[in-house]
């Protein structure tokens, strides 16, 4: 048999109540779950086939309520799905060899909750509404190129030079709403990550990292921009465990 | 009205943003320390659960997908 591991746990003290809470609970392979301890770190582990684990959706989401359900009482990191090694003993290596930056990292995450925001819009529509209502007609107004005699080419260059004008019209909106967020995040401490742009539905892609006792602040924080930006779809997700803000790769 | 539903705890979006998690982020093994899954398997999870996902997406940039407690 392998051993899968589930989560990385702070504390040595936690080992009574960790054990008592794994009591009668399996993972994706329907065997039961034990801790591994090192120094003030425990891994959560469960045997799998060597054979390997069914990578489908009912075991990914049976691999994640242990991690869900670990989480209302122990400051933990989550594993990748599918993180595996050969024994007990490999694990414990592995948890002594990583210890100083696995133990930052628990550190960091203790006591928070990570929540993520997507901002959804139409960019075909917005883009022509960008168009049309700003001053931009001025911006977007095609610039006089003397002394071209194709015209073409002078068609060509004016049209590319509308695309690439307005393209740096949806970058300084998008920009000017992560701007907003992070004002809003600044009072409460938060850790945030964004990507932009990620297709045409999706404007911004946001994660944050914020303490348990903030959460209303922060819902507060994003009803009032949906209230201020009606045209775009905000869609936000929490609390999550902090599988977005685990800068650290076992080595 | 939006008060109501911007925290979206609709089961489909709340599975989808847990896969997604589960499946791309966490700490991760490198190398030859991850020796139960094939990367394979991942990709193919991951194109399905993308794939179920479009249809979602589609109505919630249309603001179509009111979310739901």
């Amino acid at each position: 048999m392998d051993i899968l591991i589930f989560a990385l746990v702070l504390g040595r003290e936690n080992m009574g109540p960790l054990n008592a809470r794994l009591e009668g609970l399996k993972g994706p392979a329907e065997t039961g779950l034990n801790t591994l301890c090192f120094r003030e770190i425990a891994a959560v582990v469960g045997e799998i086939p060597k054979s390997g684990l069914n990578t489908d959706r009912d075991s990914a989401i049976a691999y994640a309520a242990v991690i869900e359900t670990l989480v209302q009482q122990f400051t933990l990191l989550p594993m990748r799905y599918g993180s595996a090694m050969e024994s007990e003993e490999a694990v414990l290596g592995m948890i002594g060899r990583n210890y100083n930056e696995i133990l930052d990292n628990l550190k960091k995450v203790e006591d928070k909750f990570e929540f993520g925001l997507k901002v959804f819009c139409d960019s075909v529509k917005l883009r022509t509404e960008m168009k049309e209502k700003t001053e931009a007609g001025a911006l977007l107004r095609p610039p006089v190129i003397p002394a071209v005699s194709a015209s073409v080419f002078r068609e060509y260059v004016n049209k590319k030079l509308m695309e690439h004008r307005l393209e740096e019209m949806m970058v300084n909106y998008v920009d000017s709403i992560i701007a907003e967020i992070k004002v809003c995040l600044s009072l409460m401490n938060a850790v945030t990550k964004f990507r932009k742009a990620l297709s045409e539905a999706i404007l911004i892609d946001a994660v944050f990292l914020v303490q348990r006792q903030r959460k209303s602040e922060l819902l507060d924080a994003i009803r009032l921009l949906q209230e201020k930006y009606p045209g775009l779809n905000l869609m936000f997700t929490g609390p999550w465990r902090p599988y977005s803000f685990v800068d650290v790769t076992i080595k | 009205m939006m008060d109501d539903n911007v925290v979206d705890r609709s089961k489909d979006i709340t599975i989808l943003e847990l896969l997604d998690r589960v499946l791309t982020k966490g700490v991760i093994l490198t190398g030859d320390l991850v020796i139960s899954v094939a990367d394979i398997d991942l990709v193919y999870l991951g194109v399905k659960l993308m794939l179920s996902s479009v249809e979602t997406m589609e109505q919630l940039k249309l603001g179509k997908a009111r979310l739901k407690e």
